[in-house]
Order: structure tokens, then C-alpha cells, then sequence
């Protein structure tokens, strides 16, 4: 019962929190980069230390000292004897099945398997990425064009398909490895795990769900930047525009993500500027002093 | 400039934020009244200051039919801070609930004011005596099976624990 309260209570703390910031980064027009990515990174982990503030659990704290105390909202009264409380119960389950079925069975997939190695001349060019010198590269059927890593530092694994061996020119396909390579250099790789971690202990929060696909959205963003940092932009956004073409329809979440990188290469305004590195800081703060009063 | 315009931004939309969810916590009880919260259980007279924000009134006359010690304490926090002392031994009973502010608590059609106390209403009904005042910016509901007059004594007696 303890967990479940917790878990509410980082619920309830992550929406408002992302209600907050989405109605302040719409304001300003954050642009993408590194303050959306802090932003979003705090979203995700500092409900987790303000929901487990001790003192907060009392009756008397949320009726009588806290802002806002959400046992009400849970307890108003639905047709058939249900409470506000069942309904949010029934969304959590959903949320948790979904992070189960769409994050946490692809994860657990073997990366790899029974693939074919990747011809020579590939695993040469991949092997010879600062980090990547174990890498284990393999073939896979599909013939769309798709590369994918997956596996650890210091044993990973990049995945090509076919169609990206057969479509690709060589300049394409050292464009598409450098973005591929870029998830891991700077702790990306291990900034996006550990985030990931964050989120499955909230599995059940919504606005985690979506917090973490705009982290991975702005990742895929500075990756597009450190590929068309040697290469040229016009060439990527084009494999980009072939992948769009080749994405099912009906996956509007993959296809509004490559819209949106499509848009991030092609745009001819100066984007504006990031907010000042003390920006971040200043944010936790006024949440950490916000957050505990609401139970 | 504009890095403080995009601060004073933020604590825009976070005071919007928060006083949309103060609303909710106010608007809530009234207009769900079950979403109430209480009541809880205390155990001791000394605990109610604590919880709700104010000294119980108890009558200092207390017969010793009723026991020394109460059998029940309960608060409530919304939508006005209450609570309600029983005490109970045997057949006898007494009842003192107490109210900071809102509505007069419902009274009897046949209930008349006590003699010399203002703002009083009391009745009998089915065996058991019941007295509605208003004392020190608070609602008092005194309720006992023991003989109407001593309605007058409890009233009278009435001091913060």
C-alpha cells in the first residue's frame, strides 16, 4: 500500500510538473537542445525525491498544512459506488502495460541472435569508431533501411539491414553510422539508461512515458547534429525523408519523430537561443520548494 | 532581460498551476461532500490543538456516571476543522461536538433558546437531550442521554482542555 501511495504521489508530482513546463517551454519557445534535455531529465527523476519526502503521508499534513491534497480528488464519488480513485488505479494499469508491451519486452529482446555477421569491409569501417573496436556487427533481413545498436560499452552491437547495405550510398551509410555511433560518446548511452531506469520505477505515470520519448526525440536531435557535423545535412535530411517514406502509417509517434528531425536539419531561421546553464538549477529549486506541498 | 522574463515566466505559469490545483482542494468538499477527509481517530484530549488548530471545549461538570476518560475523540479538517468528544459508560452517554466556523448545525422544530445563554437552541427527542450554541466564535452540539437540565451545567462549564 506504501509503494502504491508513493507511486501516486511521484504521479501526481511528474503532471504537475509537466504541466508546468510544457506551459512555460511554450511561452518562451524553448528551442530544442541542451536545456530541454535537462528539463526533461528532471521531470523524470526529481519526483521520485519529492514524492519521498517523510512527514507528507499524514492526514493532518494533507488537510491541514499542504497546498493541494489529492485524497480528495481521489475520493469523489462515480456512478456504480467507483471513486475518482478506481479510475486513476485503471489508468495506471494501462500505463504499466504499455510500458511492459512497447519498452520493457523490446528491451529484453536478444539484440543479434542467430543474424549473419556483416561483411568485411563494413565491420572494418564500424571497428574503427573510437569505442566501437569489439564491436559485433550483424546482418539482419529486413529490407527496409534500418540500423540499430544495442548491447553495452565495451561489447556492443550495431545492427544493419539489408536494405540499408543495398540502398545506402557509402557517404549515406557513413552518415547514418556516425549518428548510430554518436548515442555512444558523451554518456549518452548512459544518461539515456539511466533515465530509462527512472522511468520503469514510475511504469505507471503518464507524463514519465512521455517525458522519456521527448529525452530519446531530443537525443536522436543531437545525434543528427553530430552526423551532419561531418556530413552533409541535405544528404541526411534526405535518409531521414526515405525512412519517413518507408515508416509505417499507422506509426504516428516514429513518423512525427522523424517529421520533427526532418524540420530540426532543414530549418533555414536562426533557431533561438538556450537559456542561460543557470536556468536548470533555478527550475529544480522552485520545484523542489513547490512539489512537497502538494500530497 | 530576456532570462528573466523567461524566470518570471515560469513563476507565472507555476502560480496558474498551483492555484488551479488550490481551487480543486477548496471546490472538492463542497461540491462532493464525501471527499471530506475525517473523520480520524485520536487518543488523547491534548492531540486535538495539534490536529485541527484549536482547544476542545469540555465541560468541566462531568458526572461520574460518564467515566473520566473519553471513549471516542475524532477530528475532521474539511471543510471546517471539528471534533467530537464521546464519553460513555454503561447506559449513559455525552456527546460534545465542536465547529470553527460554517453553517448553524441543524436543530429540532420544538428546540427553544436556554434561559440566559444567547445564540442557544435546546430539545428533547426520542430520551436524549440535545443543546446547540454558539460559544467563542465556535459551534458547540451538546447531545446526552442524562436529564435535560444538566444541558444548563455542561453549557455552563464549558473551558479549553
Amino acid at each position: 500500500m506504501q509503494v502504491l501511495s508513493y507511486l501516486w504521489q511521484v504521479t501526481l508530482h511528474s503532471c504537475t510538473m509537466g504541466i508546468i513546463f510544457y506551459g512555460w517551454v511554450s511561452r518562451v519557445g524553448l528551442p530544442s537542445g541542451r536545456t530541454r534535455m535537462q528539463l526533461l531529465a528532471l521531470l523524470l527523476t526529481l519526483p521520485l525525491v519529492t514524492a519521498a519526502i517523510p512527514g507528507r503521508a499524514a492526514v493532518e499534513f494533507g488537510e491541514r498544512l499542504a497546498w493541494f491534497n489529492s485524497a480528495r480528488l481521489l475520493a469523489v464519488p462515480l456512478p456504480f459506488h467507483f471513486q475518482a480513485g478506481h479510475v486513476m488505479a485503471l489508468a495506471g494499469l494501462f500505463f504499466v502495460l504499455v510500458t511492459v508491451w512497447q519498452e520493457v519486452l523490446p528491451a529484453l529482446r536478444p539484440i543479434g541472435g542467430n543474424a549473419p555477421a556483416a561483411p568485411d569491409d563494413v565491420v572494418a569501417q564500424v571497428r574503427a569508431k573510437r569505442g566501437w573496436e569489439c564491436c559485433d556487427v550483424r546482418v539482419t533481413h529486413p529490407e527496409a533501411i534500418a540500423l540499430a545498436t544495442g548491447g553495452r560499452p565495451g561489447r556492443p552491437t550495431l545492427l544493419v539491414s539489408r536494405g540499408a547495405l543495398e540502398k545506402l550510398t557509402a557517404e549515406e551509410f557513413a552518415a547514418v553510422l556516425t549518428h548510430e555511433h554518436a548515442h555512444w560518446l558523451e554518456g549518452r548511452w548512459w544518461r539515456t539508461h539511466l533515465l530509462f531506469a527512472a522511468r520503469l520505477l514510475q511504469a505507471c505515470n503518464p507524463a514519465a512515458l512521455w517525458a522519456f520519448r521527448e529525452y530519446c526525440n531530443e537525443v536522436e536531435l543531437e545525434c543528427d547534429a553530430a552526423a551532419v557535423a561531418e556530413h552533409d545535412s541535405r544528404m541526411f535530411a534526405r535518409i531521414l525523408l526515405r525512412l519517413y517514406q518507408e515508416t509505417d502509417g499507422r506509426d504516428v509517434a516514429a513518423r512525427a519523430a522523424l517529421r520533427r528531425r526532418v524540420d530540426e536539419l532543414t530549418a533555414t531561421e536562426t533557431p533561438e537561443r538556450d537559456l542561460p546553464p543557470f536556468t536548470v538549477p533555478v527550475v529544480a529549486l522552485v520545484m523542489l520548494g513547490v512539489l512537497p506541498w502538494l500530497v | 532581460m530576456a532570462r528573466l522574463k523567461a524566470l518570471s515566466s515560469l513563476v507565472l505559469v507555476t502560480a496558474g498551476v498551483l492555484l488551479g490545483l488550490r481551487g480543486l482542494h477548496l471546490a472538492l468538499p463542497m461540491l462532493f461532500p464525501t471527499t471530506r477527509q475525517g473523520p480520524i481517530l485520536i487518543g488523547a484530549l491534548q492531540d486535538i490543538q495539534r490536529q485541527v488548530g484549536f482547544a476542545p471545549l469540555v465541560p468541566a461538570y462531568r458526572p461520574e456516571v460518564l467515566g473520566n476518560q473519553p471513549e471516542r475523540i475524532a477530528v475532521w479538517f474539511s471543510p471546517d476543522p471539528a471534533c467530537e468528544v464521546i464519553w460513555r459508560t454503561g447506559e449513559h452517554d455525552l456527546v460534545v461536538r465542536q465547529r470553527r466556523g460554517g453553517p448553524q448545525p441543524s436543530v429540532s422544530p420544538l428546540a427553544v433558546p436556554l434561559e440566559g445563554i444567547a445564540e442557544s437552541s435546546w430539545w428533547v427527542a426520542s430520551g436524549r437531550s440535545h443543546l446547540v450554541l454558539r460559544h467563542m466564535g465556535f459551534w458547540i452540539e451538546i447531545e446526552t442521554s442524562l436529564p435535560a437540565r444538566d444541558l444548563r451545567r455542561f453549557a455552563d462549564t464549558l473551558t479549553p482542555y
